[in-house]
């Protein structure tokens, strides 16, 4: 288990970080270069006014009218991913290790907002898990990705919670908690959780058109 | 639940599914992908995450009580994703499927655009999967012929070219009664803007184009109408997926009114035509916006309005509530100018909720109104949430300016007993404007 | 108010009183913290001699290391002398406290392949 601990925290941490992002640039770039040559009239609409205006306005919580109409994935989507986003972070336990081992650090949650944060995710994950599980439209659309991708999304916050908390050996949760993190790095760029990285410019795609041509608002 | 359980018979679609070969569907369906799609339509496949959020957006999903195969992410996973994961290794029938789904379940009017916190094009998609089932000539029989029509030509509704000038001179002979020196232009180059309408005007709705003369002929406009194919401005090849006749149908359109030197073109109210010189058919032919300017009725009123051009005798005794036309208000954002005109011109509005942009759909435009008799019912079952939206309104007239609009909401208010009447913006300025000219 | 100054010095001073014997390294069961002011985590569990013993430590340099112009130099021991005095906990270009504790645990344990390495191994 040491063995495996010092190899998640060493060559998988390098191996994480480098797939996710050469992955996700390589991924930008040939998205990109694959707009020029076929969507190529399409970008020409893009404006950073109008894409920018959308993504604020859809960042707003029941502000746009698809949020207004489905408050539960509101909440526990913004819930979610403010979670998402601040955990990793600027949660203390991840800062030392930056801290420890390149000897930088910098402002970090305190532990029981980050308890908060984390119990939050897990809760959205399980709000999203039942949605998928019993709401008509989504089991008519769900495939085995979208559980798969929850699932990854899920379990860093499992193993964190619980190696947080003293529960299990904690070197043994440690070890899980640092490789599902890892998974879940790597899974960004090649599976639906690549919206992390392609979600902002269609939206902003959208804005542009609507905003720039169409002058109505996106949401 | 799903498309296999609503099947419509439609000879278009029968005879297309009986030519086909899974060899054929795949290699065009492939051809397709590769060819024609790219960026756009790989990010939407890839980070849509199936969140159901974009339910509640479609007028068919709420008036079939929440039956996901309604909703527009259960339409794209029924049609694109399936012919995806296959690979387009799919039965002709499926093919008859999608092209049911696609032609007839939505109505490319982009209200789901506001519930997708992803910016997903849910119409593009539905698009792609027109394009491909006009590809394998797998398409509704009634908007196939307009399409044909279109080709054979350059409008809607197979009116021959003599025939649009003796209807342009009736009008004008009608009008004449009323307005002695009234003149329907025809030809003339260098007038301020060419009128342009869709083929039903002339076909059977020739009052429209009396009204409209009557009133560019009170607001001492100099315009003209062409006398050369051209003239329509309506285009069922865009939503038949027929891009190559789209774009031979807006070229005509454009050079038409180049050919008269006009300094811009005035469109009827009519939604999609508006979509098609507006964002869809200037961008075919490689136009970043239209190489002519374009506006809409809507808008020209509201500046004959503004200029005093137009002068209202009377009010329209209302109140009224306003229908706000995917095209021209998600399309253009033409809403305050539609509710000012509307608000100087009848008595009172009673606004529907929701409206503006978020405004549910006719159900009749994107081609599905032209997909004809078969699918009368679909459109009328399919918009009840509209019919309770009109009704909630409480009040005795809608206006709409826009033909789909006209033909989507008329089947509903008769159908649902709404006893409303339905007026474009000129029926009621024609009616009401003060007239000195006539006689 | 007065009430909550009552609390809050009977606090103190009951800490005071449990934290005192900590002080002397016979008794030692935690490494202090006191430097960190409310620390987020529980002081760390080190019990001086047993882990010395464990790990057959007899050269104080090892960890109470003395200074080389910047680098640890076990050479020069410096037992008693407190680890905040050379590494304050906010050392703006040197090495601040917790990465000196961190660095000096973990990286042991890791040279060594015994000891703990995870957070919930220490801050128990």
């Amino acid at each position: 288990m040491r063995e495996l601990y010092e190899f998640a925290v060493g060559p998988m941490a390098w191996a994480a970080f480098g797939v996710f992002l050469i992955g996700s640039v390589i991924r930008l770039i040939s998205m990109y270069s694959l707009a020029r040559k076929k969507d190529g009239p399409f970008l020409s609409y893009m404006s950073w006014r109008f894409g920018l205006r959308s993504i604020l306005n859809w960042l707003i919580p029941f502000n746009a009218q698809g949020w207004k109409e489905n408050p539960l994935v509101c909440v526990t989507t913004f819930v979610f991913h403010l979670g998402l986003i601040l955990v990793p972070l600027f949660l203390l336990g991840h800062v030392v290790l930056w801290d420890q081992y390149w000897g930088f650090s910098y402002p970090t949650l305190p532990e029981q907002a980050a308890d908060i944060f984390t119990i939050a995710v897990i809760v959205a994950c399980l709000v999203f898990a039942w949605r998928r599980a019993t709401n008509r439209t989504l089991r008519f659309v769900t495939t085995g990705q979208d559980w798969l991708v929850l699932l990854i999304a899920f379990l860093p916050f499992l193993t964190g919670f619980l190696a947080s908390q003293h529960v299990g050996p904690p070197l043994v949760m440690t070890t899980l908690h640092v490789l599902s993190g890892e998974l879940m790095l790597m899974a960004i760029p090649f599976t639906r959780l690549s919206h992390m990285i392609f979600g902002l410019f269609s939206r902003a795609y959208m804005g542009s058109e609507f905003g720039g041509v169409r002058h109505a608002k996106d949401w | 639940m799903g498309i296999e359980q609503r099947r419509i018979d439609d000879a278009g679609l029968a005879r297309g599914m009986a030519a086909l070969t899974p060899e054929k569907i795949a290699k065009t369906f492939q051809a397709l992908i590769a060819g024609e799609c790219g960026a756009r339509l790989r990010t939407y496949v890839e980070t849509c995450m199936r969140c159901g959020m974009c339910g509640p957006a479609c007028h068919y999903f709420l008036s079939h009580d929440g039956d996901p195969s309604y909703a527009p992410v259960g339409k794209v996973s029924e049609t694109m994703w399936k012919l995806l994961k296959a690979d387009g290794k799919v039965d002709p029938r499926v093919i008859g499927d999608c092209a049911q789904i696609a032609y007839t379940e939505c109505n490319l009017c982009r209200r789901c655009m506001h519930y997708c916190p992803l910016g997903i094009d849910t119409a593009y998609i539905i698009s792609v999967v027109r394009r491909l089932c006009h590809k394998l000539g797998v398409t509704p029989m009634y908007i196939q012929d307009t399409a044909h029509s279109h080709s054979a030509t350059l409008n809607q509704m197979w009116v021959k070219d003599d025939e649009w000038t003796d209807s342009l001179q009736w009008q004008e002979d009608e009008a004449r009664s009323e307005f002695p020196d009234l003149r329907i232009p025809l030809e003339m180059e260098g007038a301020d803007f060419m009128y342009s309408v869709i083929a039903p005007e002339p076909k059977f709705r020739t009052q429209l184009i009396y009204q409209a003369a009557a009133i560019f002929h009170t607001a001492g406009c100099n315009w003209t109408m062409p006398g050369t194919p051209g003239w329509d401005n309506s285009n069922m090849a865009m939503f038949s997926g027929d891009a190559e006749i789209m774009g031979r149908v807006e070229r005509y359109h454009f050079e038409t009114a180049q050919r008269l030197r006009v300094k811009r073109i005035v469109m009827g109210e009519c939604g999609h035509a508006f979509r098609a010189v507006y964002d869809v058919g200037n961008r075919w032919l490689g136009w970043k916006m239209h190489p002519v300017p374009v506006v809409h009725s809507i808008e020209f009123f509201w500046e004959l309005l503004d200029q005093g051009k137009i002068r209202m005798a009377s009010k329209y005794p209302g109140p009224v509530t306003i229908h706000d036309p995917c095209n021209v208000i998600r399309g253009r954002g033409l809403m305050d100018k539609l509710r000012e005109v509307v608000n100087h011109i009848c008595d009172g509005v009673v606004e529907m909720s929701p409206n503006r942009e978020h405004n549910l759909c006719c159900c009749a435009g994107g081609g599905v109104i032209n997909c004809g008799p078969p699918f009368k019912n679909v459109r009328i079952v399919g918009n009840k949430a509209k019919a309770d939206q009109l009704k909630a309104t409480g009040v005795q007239t809608c206006i709409a300016p826009c033909h789909n609009c006209h033909g989507g909401l008329e089947d509903i208010i008769h159908h649902y007993k709404l006893g409303m009447k339905l007026k474009f913006l000129g029926d009621i300025i024609y009616e009401h404007m003060e007239k000195p000219g006539a006689v | 108010m007065r009430r909550v100054n009552v609390v809050a010095a009977a606090l103190l001073l009951a800490g005071l009183v449990w934290a005192l014997p900590a002080l002397s390294q016979e008794d030692m069961k935690t490494v202090p913290n006191a430097a960190f002011g409310t620390p987020q985590r529980s002081a760390a569990v080190f019990q001086h001699d047993l882990h010395n013993e464990k790990a057959k430590l007899d050269d104080c340099g090892a960890c109470h290391h003395g200074d080389d112009g910047g680098k640890p130099d076990p050479a020069s021991p410096t037992p008693g002398q407190p680890c905040a005095e050379c590494h304050p906990v906010d050392a703006k270009g040197k090495t601040p406290l917790m990465r000196a504790f961190h660095r000096q645990c973990v990286g042991c344990h890791h040279d060594s392949g015994k000891g703990p390495l995870t957070c919930g191994e220490c801050h128990t």
